[in-house]
């Protein structure tokens, strides 16, 4: 697959530019109308229905749907309603800790990543998949189940700004996985969008339990430019924004180490998601969103392929 | 010990040296608070780099405070003393003050009196009382030596060690007050002294301490005279460069106004006799550039006013001689003074002449054509006796006495203002001697020729291939022979001579009159040996020498290649240029025989005693004041028994009086003068003084204007150590603050 994406909706899909989208739906609507300006074709193929429901015939509907079963024991028209079946439940998992509260740019790491999540949610909508989300730090604090009317869009956008700003808990994975796959009643893509900071030890252990169980698994690394450059000068206080700890120093004569605290970890974190044969990839809150999801979807695309 | 020149800077800036403290301090109350989600990444670098970090933030404060520290020591002036050297009496600040006090120093231009110092002395004395108030305040062991140039030089000369009017000793308060009482005391002398002996006394002074940093102030007016060419004292002041002295050099002088200077008062006639006229001669010597007229000299004699001279103009850089008569009536010491009106130097207005008048002059004839036993007839010696005394009529004050050859050697040639040899052969050895030490000790010397004047006796005994008191050798008696082309070309001619002076000029009519018919001749190969000093008086129209004089030890011989009485010429047979000439030759000589008398002011006054004649005590009275100093006769070889009074300090007449063991009381006068050259104020200025002193580090101030470099006070100084060190720790604190990453991010790119 390949896509484009024009100059005018790289312009208007730039983190500034959706920053000033106040509303998330309108957000992951502007990203993926982006991407979809550019993509040729569907990334998804076949179908299969499920009987949802009966309904009385009206004009116009399909007599190959009318249940004729209903008809003969009932003498009534009838025409039986099917779910549209998808190869694809898509399960989005948004950490919602207090670690994705910080910015230095126009969005929070919580705020891109929730745009990504929704622009991930429209987009598979937008393809007849069923898309559900969680928004979790230690627990999993709201979900939406996956569901494949368009209209679910709106509960995941609800379920993704439920969760406010500031105040909020450590990140848990392993029980905040763990809870949540229990509520996964099939197997389906999960895309677990979060900056991995907190206990290391649950994301393995989580992305494994989720892999025994079948599920295929995508990582969305989102980091701020901040945290990879740590481009601090000046004597700065630094404080915790999930661990109760600061530290008052000379933020450049730190940064060698701190730069090798982070390579150190995004390798551990890349050996972790490569064991647990997820999908990983980093993603800069600098950069566009538009960019980051015609990065994920290529590559998605090349894996399929 | 490290002292400071600007000790109250130290104390405002050393609590700058908190400031990098306090900043650091500050900056930690002004931390940038960020709420940071990475935490665990930079705690882990903190727990690895904490040690690091802290060392270095603990030296790069450390660095600024050292840097801050460095740049107030700097500004404080820090210098150094050993202290152990110190205690060990080695390291210490010795300044040698030379205080120049020749009377050039009295120059009052530019001076108004009152609050302005009236003479360039009183501004030298003024930058010693500033030089001494620095030292005082000044920190780090500071020794101080202060002495006049003539109270260092003419103690030198009589043999004693140079004298300090305050020795080295360190510079404590009381010092201060001592100086201050000391300088007030202290007056422009009369003398003479350059700076040669001083700087001899400062180089033995710092030479004998150990420490380094001393200095040689030289406080003076820079006289051109005293340092045109001065080679010796540019050594001087080499040799104490070398040793790490530092030479300061302090003028005192201004551009001076016009000053004047008696440069000579002396009888112009012979020897003064009583009763008889003493032409004398005054010169004053224009030391300025422009020409001075209607010069006023107030004559005195014996302290009696008489009427004075005056000379119409002076020419700029020029002397104006002027005659008077004097006449002393009694025998003795007479003392006759010149002065002319105030300038801007006045010691040098004022000249005393000591007149030894006598009843009568003596002067030995020896006629060789004279037996033993003819004493007193005239003989060649007839002719010169009338000349010398021609009677009554015409007093002259010289008594001739003739004698022949022989007497030479039983006589005390001391006794006669001259000695006259006429036609003599030959002279003995112990005549030969006795002539020659006549001479030698400033006596006049004549001889004439004639018949029996034996050339080879002459130049074996007398002449000695140029050792003896002959000048010439003689080849022998020669006619001069009539000269066929000009029949009127006179026979003498006259050279350049003061003797024949009254003769010289246009034809002279009297001397056109005199025929010389023979005359002893020189030897054709004979040629005066360079720095002889041999002059012609008189010469004969072929070119020959007729009358020539050479200096022998501090007297004069003259040779006349002819006869005195009318044998080889008629000169003295009724010309009356004879009597003028031998007068005018008689009076040349014995000035050449009071030359001696003349004494400058510092230089020591000795009287010769005559051991079984005379008591050993000697009174001189000196000038000023008259105050009186006795003085116990010592032999000093080879003068025999000597009373010296060892320096004068004064211009005047000085007495010098002793009793004879027979109970006689005898009396000397000696006239000491300033020496006229020290008028000359030309200055030599900063460039001539680079010139003259070429090689010589040296620092020059005018005396207004000096400002004492603390550098010059005390101690080595550590401003440029302490910069060298301040440049290492800024540049450490650089590389640290780089290292610290304290550097803007935007400076590293």
């Amino acid at each position: 697959m390949s896509c484009r994406v024009t100059p005018a909706s790289k312009r208007f899909l730039h983190p500034e530019a959706i920053a000033r989208i106040a509303q998330l739906e309108l957000r992951a609507r502007a990203v993926v109308e982006g991407v979809l300006a550019g993509l040729h074709k569907s990334p998804y193929k076949g179908q299969s229905v499920e009987f949802l429901q009966h309904r009385e015939y009206a004009r116009g509907d399909d007599l190959r749907r009318v249940d004729w079963k209903v008809w003969g024991r009932q003498d009534r028209l009838y025409v039986k309603e099917f779910e549209e079946e998808t190869n694809l439940r898509l399960t989005l998992l948004v950490d919602g800790s207090a670690s994705m509260d910080y910015a230095s740019g126009p969005l929070s790491k919580y705020d891109y990543a929730a745009t990504l999540a929704a622009a991930l949610a429209w987009l598979g909508l937008s393809h007849g998949d069923a898309a559900g989300c969680a928004v979790f730090d230690d627990a999993v604090r709201s979900s939406v189940p996956a569901r494949m009317k368009r209209s679910h869009l709106t509960s995941i956008i609800e379920v993704l700004e439920a969760r406010g700003s500031g105040g909020h808990r450590p990140t848990k994975f392993l029980p905040a996985l763990r809870g949540l796959s229990e509520t996964l009643p099939r197997r389906g893509l999960i895309i677990i969008i979060s900056d991995l900071l907190g206990d290391r030890d649950g994301i393995a252990k989580g992305m494994q339990m989720l892999r025994r169980r079948g599920h295929d698994l995508v990582l969305l690394h989102v980091m701020d430019d901040d945290e990879l450059d740590f481009p601090f000068d000046g004597p700065t206080w630094f404080e915790g924004l999930e661990l109760p700890d600061h530290i008052a120093c000379n933020p450049r004569a730190l940064r060698d180490g701190y730069l090798a605290e982070v390579q150190a970890f995004l390798t551990g974190v890349r050996q972790q998601a490569a064991a647990a044969r997820c999908d990983y990839s980093l993603i800069r809150t600098s950069e566009p969103l538009d960019a980051a999801l015609v990065r994920f979807l290529s590559r998605r695309a090349s894996m399929a392929v | 010990m490290p002292s400071f020149d600007f000790q109250s800077l130290l104390w405002w800036g050393l609590p700058l040296v908190a400031a990098p403290i306090i900043i650091h301090l500050i900056n930690l109350l002004r931390h940038r608070r960020v709420t940071w989600a990475a935490m665990e990444f930079l705690l882990a670098s903190q727990r690895k780099y904490k040690t690091r970090v802290l060392l270095k933030q603990l030296l790069l404060l450390l660095m600024r405070v050292a840097a801050v520290l460095g740049i107030v020591l700097a500004l404080a002036g820090p210098r150094w003393s050993s202290s152990l050297a110190g205690m060990l009496g080695g390291a210490r600040t010795a300044h040698v003050v030379l205080l120049d006090d020749s009377f050039s120093m009295g120059d009052t231009s530019g001076g108004s009196g009152g609050v302005d110092p009236a003479t360039a002395f009183d501004r030298g004395r003024r930058v010693v009382e500033r030089i001494v108030g620095d030292l005082a305040t000044a920190s780090g062991r500071q020794e101080l030596a202060i002495g006049r140039f003539t109270g260092l030089a003419f103690p030198a000369a009589s043999g004693s060690p140079p004298t300090f009017d305050l020795p080295l000793q360190s510079v404590a308060p009381g010092v201060v007050q001592e100086v201050r009482d000391m300088l007030g005391t202290l007056r422009v002398s009369e003398a003479d002294c350059g700076p040669k002996e001083p700087l001899t006394a400062a180089l033995e002074t710092l030479g004998r301490g150990t420490g380094a940093g001393g200095v040689v102030w030289i406080v003076s007016d820079f006289r051109t005279r005293d340092w045109r060419a001065a080679d010796d004292v540019a050594d001087q002041l080499r040799q104490l460069a070398d040793a790490g002295v530092r030479v300061q050099l302090v003028d005192c002088a201004i551009d001076a106004a016009t000053n004047l200077s008696v440069e000579r008062l002396e009888p112009v006639g012979g020897v003064p006799a009583s009763g008889v006229i003493v032409p004398m001669e005054v010169a004053v010597r224009n030391n300025g550039d422009r020409p001075v007229r209607d010069v006023a000299i107030e004559l005195r004699e014996d302290g009696a006013a008489r009427p004075g001279v005056r000379i119409s103009e002076i020419p700029g850089g020029a002397t104006a001689k002027q005659r008077f008569d004097a006449r002393f009536e009694t025998a003795g010491g007479h003392v006759v003074e010149a002065r002319i009106g105030p300038d801007a130097v006045a010691a040098d207005n004022l000249r005393t002449a000591v007149i030894d008048v006598v009843d009568r002059v003596d002067v030995l004839l020896v006629d060789g054509g004279l037996a033993a036993a003819d004493a007193g007839v005239a003989g060649d010696a007839f002719y010169l006796a009338a000349a010398l005394a021609p009677g009554s009529g015409a007093p002259t004050g010289l008594n001739p006495r003739i004698e022949p050859p022989r007497a030479l050697a039983t006589l005390d040639l001391d006794a006669f203002a001259g000695v006259w040899l006429m036609d003599v052969e030959r002279l003995e050895p112990a005549e030969t001697a006795a002539l020659e030490a006549f001479a030698a000790g400033g006596g006049g010397v004549v001889f004439f020729m004639g018949p029996r004047t034996n050339p080879e006796a002459f130049n074996a005994s007398l002449y000695r291939d140029g050792e003896g008191i002959f000048p010439v050798p003689l080849a022998g008696a020669v006619d001069l022979l009539a000269d066929p082309t000009a029949t009127a070309a006179p026979d003498v001619m006259v050279e350049e001579h003061p003797v024949v002076a009254v003769l010289s000029g246009q034809r002279n009519p009297l001397l056109s009159a005199v025929r010389v018919e023979r005359f002893m001749a020189v030897e054709r190969t004979f040629e005066p040996r360079a720095g002889s000093g041999l002059r012609r008086l008189l010469s004969l129209r072929t070119g020959a020498a007729l009358a020539i004089e050479q200096p022998f030890g501090d007297g004069l011989v003259v040779v006349v290649f002819s006869t005195a009485a009318p044998t080889w010429n008629n000169w003295a047979r009724g010309n009356p240029s004879w009597v003028v000439v031998m007068l005018e030759l008689e009076s040349h000589l014995a000035r050449a025989r009071r030359r001696a008398e003349s004494l400058v002011v510092g230089a020591p006054v000795a009287v010769r005693l005559e051991p079984g004649s005379d008591e050993i005590e000697v009174d001189f009275t000196t000038p000023p004041q008259g105050a009186i100093v006795h003085v116990t006769g010592t032999a000093s070889p080879p003068d025999g028994l000597v009373a010296s009074l060892p320096t004068t300090v004064a211009a005047g007449s000085c007495a010098a009086r002793w009793r004879r063991l027979d109970g006689t009381e005898r009396e000397r006068l000696f006239a000491i003068n300033v020496n006229p050259g020290e008028g000359q104020l030309e200055r030599m200025g900063r460039d001539r003084l680079d010139r003259a002193l070429v090689g010589v580090p040296f620092h020059y101030d005018a005396a207004e204007s000096l400002q004492p470099e603390a550098g010059v006070m005390a101690g080595v100084s550590l401003l440029k150590p302490l910069l060298h060190a301040l440049l290492i720790v800024l540049v450490v604190e650089q590389l640290l603050a780089y290292s610290a990453s304290y550097h803007p991010r935007s400076k590293l790119l």
